[in-house]
């Protein structure tokens, strides 16, 4: 073997290793770059915004969920109080006359009624009537979904005669010091 | 076999890359229209809300992607979220979004001041259209926000206008049953009936206005007729005004009606 064969086979030889690298390289990104996608997307798709996710530290376990994958929205499978509102509101009576705030605006309970009926898994949002964050003492926001919980029986949100969790929206507006409306 | 793998991997490249660039141009790259309607579309979902921030980031005065992202938050019960993304679509285009703000904050908030500033600058900036925020005659919701602030005078000159603009056979007949009330609440009984009387020669099934009738009749002392109109109020409560996003202002209920007919036979 003359030196000048060795010399041609590392020519030849070393532009495959590197062309073999290189498409390998290209293989792996564009999979990476594809499998990452897929994966976002996927989260993107199967999260909504809104979700309300069990919280050891403040929701009751024994509240549960019939399909934690399908809490559908109030107004999209009506789930309403036998009565509607304005028998929220003849509940609420008392707590109407009696409970007294410092501040004025609109407390939102959110939660959700689930497919037997049952409410669990309250957040509260509190804001002035600029709709700025604004806040509102705990014990009355306590006092209040107490309330709620008492509300017993809902009706679940239907499909085709098939119940549903779903989320549902109850506003009380403060003014005056005074709970003036429920809705 | 060496040649058949280094094909094989070229074309899964090619497969992967291709891939990924319709998934980046379907999010990122394609018509804004496009996305946008798809973005609407599928509201609420992380990605609906992910295509509308991208839109924002790529045209910052596109108002409409500010308004659609603040749907799902408003209808959710996230009012702050919501209110600084539709404040923006205001800022940006108030003729095109300053109805719906109102529209939203009259009947999802019942802030009804905040309601009224906006219809009436809406109404400024527009003075030769009859501005129907999301499809309602802007009278008919300044007559709402005055019906919910309890200045019924005020309220009944803006249902009045209303059905002048809108003309009594196609107006909302709700404009009557709302005149019915405020007359009511004024302590004008006859008057009220009688504009109750107007919603139902429109349409027959109107469980407001015999309610409103037999109420109306109560206080006037002619309890048979209140107790006709309430038999008719409860055999047309299928047909009440109602809305599975919210309760109206007017809205009545088959317990209310049920329970003013026991007070009618004591």
């Amino acid at each position: 073997m003359s030196p000048y064969t060795i010399h041609a086979k590392f020519i030849t030889i070393k532009p495959n290793i590197k062309l073999k690298n290189k498409l390998n390289l290209i293989l792996f990104i564009s999979f990476f770059l594809a499998a990452s996608l897929t994966i976002w997307v996927y989260y993107q798709t199967t999260n909504r915004t809104g979700k309300i996710e069990f919280n050891k530290d403040i929701d009751d376990p024994e509240f549960v969920v019939c399909d934690e994958d399908r809490i559908l929205q109030y107004y999209s499978v009506k789930t309403s109080y036998p009565g509607g509102k304005r028998e929220i509101k003849k509940q609420f009576s008392k707590l109407i006359s009696n409970l007294t705030f410092k501040d004025s605006g609109l407390i939102t309970f959110r939660f959700v009624v689930n497919c037997n009926g049952d409410v669990g898994r309250f957040r509260v949002k509190m804001v002035n009537f600029q709709l700025k964050k604004n806040h509102f003492e705990d014990q009355k926001i306590k006092q209040i979904q107490k309330e709620i919980q008492k509300l017993k029986k809902w009706n679940p949100g239907k499909w085709r005669s098939e119940s549903f969790d779903s989320y549902y929206v109850l506003n009380f507006k403060i003014e005056n010091s005074k709970i003036t409306d429920i809705f | 076999m060496k040649k058949f793998f280094k094909i094989f991997k070229i074309i899964l490249t090619i497969v992967f890359t291709c891939y990924s660039i319709v998934i980046i141009y379907f999010i990122a790259l394609s018509p804004k229209d496009k996305r946008f309607k798809f973005a609407e579309h599928y509201q609420g979902i992380y990605l609906s809300q992910t295509m509308f921030d991208i839109l924002i980031w790529q045209y910052p005065t596109y108002s409409d992607a500010y308004f659609e992202k603040s749907v799902i938050f408003n209808k959710t019960g996230a009012y702050e979220k919501g209110s600084l993304l539709l404040d923006k679509a205001v800022e940006i285009d108030p003729k095109a979004h300053l109805g719906y703000r109102g529209w939203l904050v009259l009947r999802k908030l019942r802030s009804y001041d905040n309601a009224l500033q906006d219809f009436d600058r809406l109404d400024s900036l527009t003075p030769t259209v009859a501005d129907a925020p999301w499809g309602e005659g802007i009278d008919f919701l300044r007559g709402e926000c005055y019906f919910g602030k309890k200045n019924y005078q005020k309220a009944i000159e803006m249902f009045n206008r209303n059905i002048q603009n809108q003309k009594e056979d196609w107006v909302d007949i709700q404009s009557f049953v709302y005149l019915g009330l405020c007359e009511y609440e004024l302590g004008n009984f006859e008057k009220a009936i009688s504009e109750f009387r107007r919603a139902l020669n429109q349409y027959e099934h109107t469980p407001e206005s015999y309610f409103g009738i037999a109420r109306a009749y109560q206080k006037l002392g002619e309890i048979e007729k209140a107790k006709e109109y309430i038999l008719k109020a409860e055999e047309n409560i299928s047909f009440k005004r109602d809305d599975v996003y919210n309760e109206y202002l007017n809205e009545i209920y088959l317990s209310e009606v049920l329970e003013f007919k026991q007070s009618l036979s004591e």
